[in-house]
C-alpha cells in the first residue's frame, strides 16, 4: 500500500477511535441510566412495603418482596457492565504516525493489507489453517471501521472463510469457533477489545489469527471430530455424531428418521431391524419378539403371557369356560337324588 | 530504565515498566511471563522481531502476544 493511502487509512482509523471513545461514554451513560432506574424502583418498593405493613396488607408486602428480588438479580449485571466501562484506563487516541506504524507492521506480518475505501473496511488474509488434520482454508479478517464505535455492543469485524470447508451439519460454521462469519473470542475477548480500543491493529489481527490457529475442544460450535458428520446408512443424510443412532443388530449408524427404539428393552435399533407387534403395534427389537407357543406367531415379550399371545390366551380361556360349563351340565344331568317330574306325571298323581 | 510493555496474554494490559539496564529480551520474558514458553508467543520490540539475546533500551516498546488463544462457543 502506498504511503499516502496508509496515511489516509490511519486518519480514518483515528476518526473511528474518536467515535469509539464517544461511544464508550454513551454506553456508560446508558448503563448508568438503567442502574439509576433500578435503584429508583427499589426506593418505590421500599415505600410500598412501608405502606403495606402500616395497613397490615401482607399479600401486598409479599408482592413488594418479589419486586425487590427481581431488581436485586438485575443489579449485579448492571454493576459489572459499568465496572467494565469505568475501570479500564482510557488511553490517549494514538497519533497518526503511530497508526501508520501499526498498518506497516500489519502489512509486514500478513504480506498484505487490503483496504476498501467505499465500505471503509480493512482486511488481512491468514495462511491456510488446518486443525487436527481438518483443512479449513485461509480466512479473511475484515475490520469494519464504520462499526468501530459499536465495539461495546457488537463485534466490528468479520472472519470470512475464503475456501470454506464448513461443518457437515451446519454450513454457517466454517471453523470450530466461527459461526456466521463471527468469531467467538473466548479467552481472547478482553485483550482483543483492549487492542482495538487502543488502536493496536497489529495486536488485534495477530490475536484473531492466534484464535483461528487454536482449537478448544471444550467449547466449539461443532467439534472437529464431528466435522464431516456421520452419514445415515439408510438414507444417506449427514448428521452430527450426537444425532446418529447405532443399531447393534446390523451394526450401522442411522439418522433419527431411520432409527427407532425397542419399547421393551429401550435399545436403539434401525427401522429395518425392528418389528411391529401385531397386538400392541409397538416397534420392538428382534430380541424382544417371541413366538407364541400356541399359534407360532411373533409377538413382543410384553404382550406374551407365559409365552402365549393374547389371542390364544383368550381362546384358551374361552375353551376352558366352555369345558367348565359342560362339566357342570354333565354333573347336573347325572344326579339321581333329584329326579325331574313332568307336569303330566303330577296331574296323574293328583 | 523505562519501557512500554504490552502484554496480550490473559486480561492483557499496556503500561510502562521499569527494568534494569542490560536486560535482554529473554530475561524480560522469563521475569514477566513466568512458567510460559517463549515459543508460544510472538515477541516484538519496537514492532520488529528480535533475537532473544537482544538488549532492551530505554523507551523500547515490547509486545508479547500468545500464538495460541482458545476461542469458545458463545
Amino acid at each position: 500500500m502506498e504511503d499516502k493511502n496508509l496515511v489516509r487509512t490511519a486518519d480514518k482509523i483515528q476518526e473511528a477511535l474518536i467515535r469509539l471513545k464517544h461511544g464508550r461514554y454513551l454506553e456508560l451513560m446508558r448503563q448508568l441510566t438503567t442502574f439509576a432506574g433500578q435503584l429508583q424502583e427499589l426506593t418505590t418498593q421500599s415505600r410500598k412495603m412501608g405502606a403495606s405493613l402500616a395497613n397490615g396488607w401482607f399479600s401486598a408486602a409479599e408482592r413488594c418482596c418479589k419486586g425487590v428480588s427481581t431488581q436485586l438479580s438485575d443489579i449485579p449485571h448492571s454493576v459489572s457492565r459499568i465496572r467494565q466501562l469505568t475501570d479500564a484506563p482510557q488511553k490517549e487516541i494514538p497519533k497518526l504516525s503511530s497508526l501508520v506504524d501499526e498498518l506497516n507492521q500489519v502489512q509486514e506480518e500478513f504480506g498484505s493489507l487490503e483496504l476498501d475505501n467505499a465500505e471503509s473496511t480493512m482486511s488481512v488474509i491468514t495462511e491456510p489453517i488446518t486443525l487436527d488434520d481438518v483443512y479449513l482454508g485461509p480466512f479473511r479478517v475484515q475490520l469494519e471501521l464504520k462499526k468501530f464505535s459499536e465495539l461495546y455492543t457488537a463485534s466490528p469485524y468479520h472472519v470470512i472463510a475464503l475456501s470454506p470447508n464448513p461443518a457437515a451439519t451446519d454450513e454457517t460454521v466454517t471453523h470450530p469457533h466461527v459461526s456466521n462469519d463471527k468469531l467467538c473470542e473466548g479467552d481472547g475477548c478482553v485483550t482483543i477489545r483492549t487492542a482495538l480500543e487502543q488502536g493496536r491493529l497489529f495486536d488485534f489481527f495477530t490475536m484473531v489469527r492466534s484464535i483461528l490457529n487454536t482449537y478448544n475442544p471444550d467449547s466449539p460450535y461443532v467439534a472437529l471430530i464431528d466435522w464431516s458428520g456421520e452419514p445415515c446408512y439408510d438414507c444417506g443424510y449427514v448428521a452430527s455424531r450426537d444425532d446418529t443412532y447405532y443399531c447393534s443388530y446390523c451394526e450401522h449408524d442411522y439418522c433419527s428418521e431411520c432409527s427407532t427404539y425397542c419399547r421393551c428393552c429401550d435399545e436403539s435399533c434401525c427401522v429395518g431391524c425392528s418389528e411391529q407387534c401385531p397386538h400392541c403395534e409397538d416397534h420392538v427389537c428382534m430380541n424382544c419378539m417371541k413366538e407364541c407357543t400356541e399359534c407360532n406367531s411373533l409377538y413382543c415379550s410384553s404382550c406374551l403371557e407365559e409365552n402365549v399371545c393374547p389371542n390364544c390366551k383368550e381362546e384358551m380361556e374361552k375353551d376352558n369356560e366352555d369345558q367348565e360349563c359342560k362339566i357342570s351340565e354333565t354333573n347336573q344331568n347325572g344326579n339321581p337324588s333329584q329326579p325331574e317330574t313332568s307336569e303330566a306325571e303330577i296331574k296323574l298323581a293328583s | 530504565m523505562r519501557l512500554l510493555y504490552i502484554n496480550n496474554d490473559g486480561g492483557g494490559f499496556a503500561d510502562y515498566v521499569q527494568v534494569s539496564e542490560g536486560t535482554t529480551v529473554e530475561q524480560f520474558f522469563k521475569d514477566k511471563m513466568q512458567g510460559s514458553k517463549p515459543d508460544d508467543f510472538l515477541i516484538r520490540v519496537n514492532r520488529q522481531p528480535v533475537p532473544r539475546e537482544c538488549v532492551l533500551k530505554e523507551g523500547d516498546r515490547i509486545t508479547i502476544t500468545p500464538t495460541k488463544i482458545e476461542g469458545a462457543e458463545i
